[in-house]
């Protein structure tokens, strides 16, 4: 078991989440989406595991590097 | 009749040899399920095929000639899927593998061979670093370590190929690092010395991962170009490699059997990208669609993942793809993209591969960490690099390609021909900020402050990015359709072959840094 955390690669404002807190993920599944750049940004899961904590709330800015996310890998 | 003696000698002699570092240490890999040296050579080579050259090498300090056999570095010349081939497989469990006067000779003996007859060559690394106490010292120094002028020399005359398979200290992450490919098994670690004697030197516990391991690499140095989990993979990893390669930089690349199924996904490739512009998609899709079948190998797909690099074969032939990926952060170049796409170019260019370039970003990134990355001096040598190209460059405009980026990506004439899909949009900046800089005010976004204008104008500045205007200055020489891309690359690739020089190029890049 290990916590990895999920950073935003981008400066912008989430626009959506895409998944719940405790759902599977697998490594490239889009966690939420970020507007930045005029563009819908996904931020994406680079682990495959459990979904279980979403540090960023919709319309909330985020920071490019900033930890969004982070996923229980087994 | 040979003497039976000398015969029941050689007999004692080699199976002292074939034995290695011993019984306990074999098994204790075994246990861990990782190969040992003689078994990652059997792999590696054909059946048979293997003639290995210092079998009965041992070290060169009297008290150590019985614990030495094969002095740690085995080498040899074989045959990869029926091609010769040269190898340099380190054996830990004799002396942790470490350099030592007869096995730097072995070594040196394989590249020179390699290097003047043109063959590729491999390493399958797994390295202590220098040993002690035969480098000890000044006449240690002065006799071994700096004792072969030619030791890091690359003008890159054949392909080499590297693996990580374990603790890679000294010469196993130095050989990775001046490699065209290399692969490292997780779980392995590669760094200039040992977590030991790092957190010896600096007073700090440093783990060995956070030194060295896959995802330091994978995600931050970019130094190797594949992770895989086993052995087997590693060297199945540098085998489908090498079926990209020549043998050596002056014939063209092998042509295979075009595998079946291949074209099939290309009819649907338009559906891969969206139609809202501000929507990104995965660019690795778009160029699995449209090659062959199976024939797609990706390096560093977790480096400067905005743009993506891969090997790939159209119509059975060796294909290298320079793309952009919108998926991240919609397919602005970052510096560490920069450096995996000119890395790429240096190895496609070096050995005869053409290039493609899928065209889909706003423009380089920009701002304080672009800068602080060193972004302008990365994208004047990615364009140096791609100036320096001599084998053929095709450039497919996909979507959006806006400012420095549309040069860099092959526009202009940096490529031999382009095309653009009629979703094709160019200008040197995107609309949506050329209309604030043009008609905007400071600190204030026009669509904020007037949405009905900022809409009349985004139209206005829209209209002349069109890819008509770009064909009529037959800035591209074809519009096509999305469906039409593979049969485009098809014809294309065939019509600049360099057919005066039997496909080879000119090499102006082969002595560009093996790193960054």
């Amino acid at each position: 078991m290990a916590r990895e955390e999920i950073q935003s690669e981008v400066t912008g404002t989430v626009w959506k989440i895409e998944m719940e807190v405790g759902a599977d993920v697998a490594d490239g599944d889009t966690i939420m989406i970020l507007e930045s750049m005029k563009m819908e940004i996904p931020v994406i899961s680079t682990e495959d595991g459990k979904l279980v904590e979403l540090k960023v709330k919709e319309e909330e800015p985020v920071a490019e590097g900033q930890v969004v996310a982070v996923v229980e890998t087994d | 009749m040979t003497d039976k003696k000398l015969l029941d000698e050689y007999e004692t002699r080699r199976e002292t040899a074939l034995a290695m570092g011993g019984e306990k240490k074999l098994e204790r890999r075994r246990n861990a399920g990782v190969m040992n040296a003689r078994e990652r050579i059997d792999y590696l080579f054909d059946a048979g095929s293997f003639l290995e050259s210092g079998l009965f090498a041992t070290s060169a300090r009297p008290e150590d000639r019985d614990s030495s056999p094969g002095d740690g570095k085995l080498c040899g010349y074989g045959r990869i899927d029926g091609r010769d081939a040269v190898g340099v497989v380190n054996d830990f469990t004799v002396k942790g593998a470490s350099s030592a006067a007869t096995n730097m000779k072995k070594i040196s003996q394989m590249q020179r061979t390699a290097t003047e007859r043109g063959l590729p060559l491999i390493f399958l690394g797994e390295s202590s670093g220098a040993r002690i106490p035969d480098n000890m010292g000044a006449f240690g120094m002065g006799n071994l370590l700096a004792n072969n002028p030619a030791q890091y020399r690359r003008l890159r005359e054949s392909p080499w190929a590297a693996a990580a398979l374990g603790m890679c200290y000294g010469s196993s992450t130095w050989y990775t690092c001046l490699a065209d490919f290399s692969v490292m098994r997780k779980g392995a670690v590669m760094a200039v010395s040992s977590e030991r004697l790092v957190s010896m030197a600096i007073g700090e516990k440093i783990e060995g991962q956070a030194l060295g391991g896959w995802k330091m690499h994978a995600e931050t140095t970019g130094l190797v170009d594949q992770f895989v989990d086993t052995d087997e993979e590693a060297i199945d990893a540098i085998k489908t490699f090498l079926s990209y390669m020549p043998t050596h930089c002056n014939e063209a690349p092998p042509v295979q059997d075009v595998a079946a199924g291949s074209g099939d996904a290309a009819a649907s490739v338009g559906d891969l990208v969206p139609d809202s512009r501000s929507q990104v998609y995965d660019m690795r899709k778009v160029i699995r669609a449209v090659v062959d079948t199976d024939s797609y190998f990706e390096l560093k797909p977790r480096f400067g993942r905005t743009a993506v690099t891969a090997l790939t074969r159209i119509d059975g032939k060796s294909v290298g793809f320079v793309a952009n990926n919108p998926l991240f952060k919609a397919g602005a170049m970052d510096a560490q993209a920069c450096d995996k796409i000119i890395s790429f170019m240096v190895m496609c260019d070096s050995f005869n591969i053409p290039l493609v370039f899928f065209v889909d970003n706003p423009g380089f990134v920009i701002g304080i960490e672009a800068e602080r990355q060193r972004a302008p001096g990365k994208i004047m040598n990615f364009m140096n690099a791609l100036q320096l190209v001599t084998v053929p460059k095709l450039t497919v405009m996909i979507r959006k390609n806006y400012g420095q980026a549309y040069i860099n990506m092959g526009g202009g004439k940096n490529a031999d021909d382009v095309c653009a899909w009629v979703t094709a949009e160019v200008s040197f900046m995107d609309p949506a900020f050329a209309v604030n800089v043009v008609h905007g005010r400071e600190g204030q976004r026009l669509e904020e402050e007037d949405p009905a204008r900022f809409k009349a104008e985004f139209e206005k500045i829209s209209l002349e990015n069109s890819v008509w205007d770009l064909a009529a200055c037959y800035a591209v020489q074809q519009v096509i359709k999305p469906e039409e891309t593979r049969d485009w690359l098809r014809h294309m690739l065939q019509v600049h072959e360099r057919r005066l020089s039997n496909g080879v190029g000119q090499h102006l890049l082969n002595n560009w840094p093996t790193s960054y």
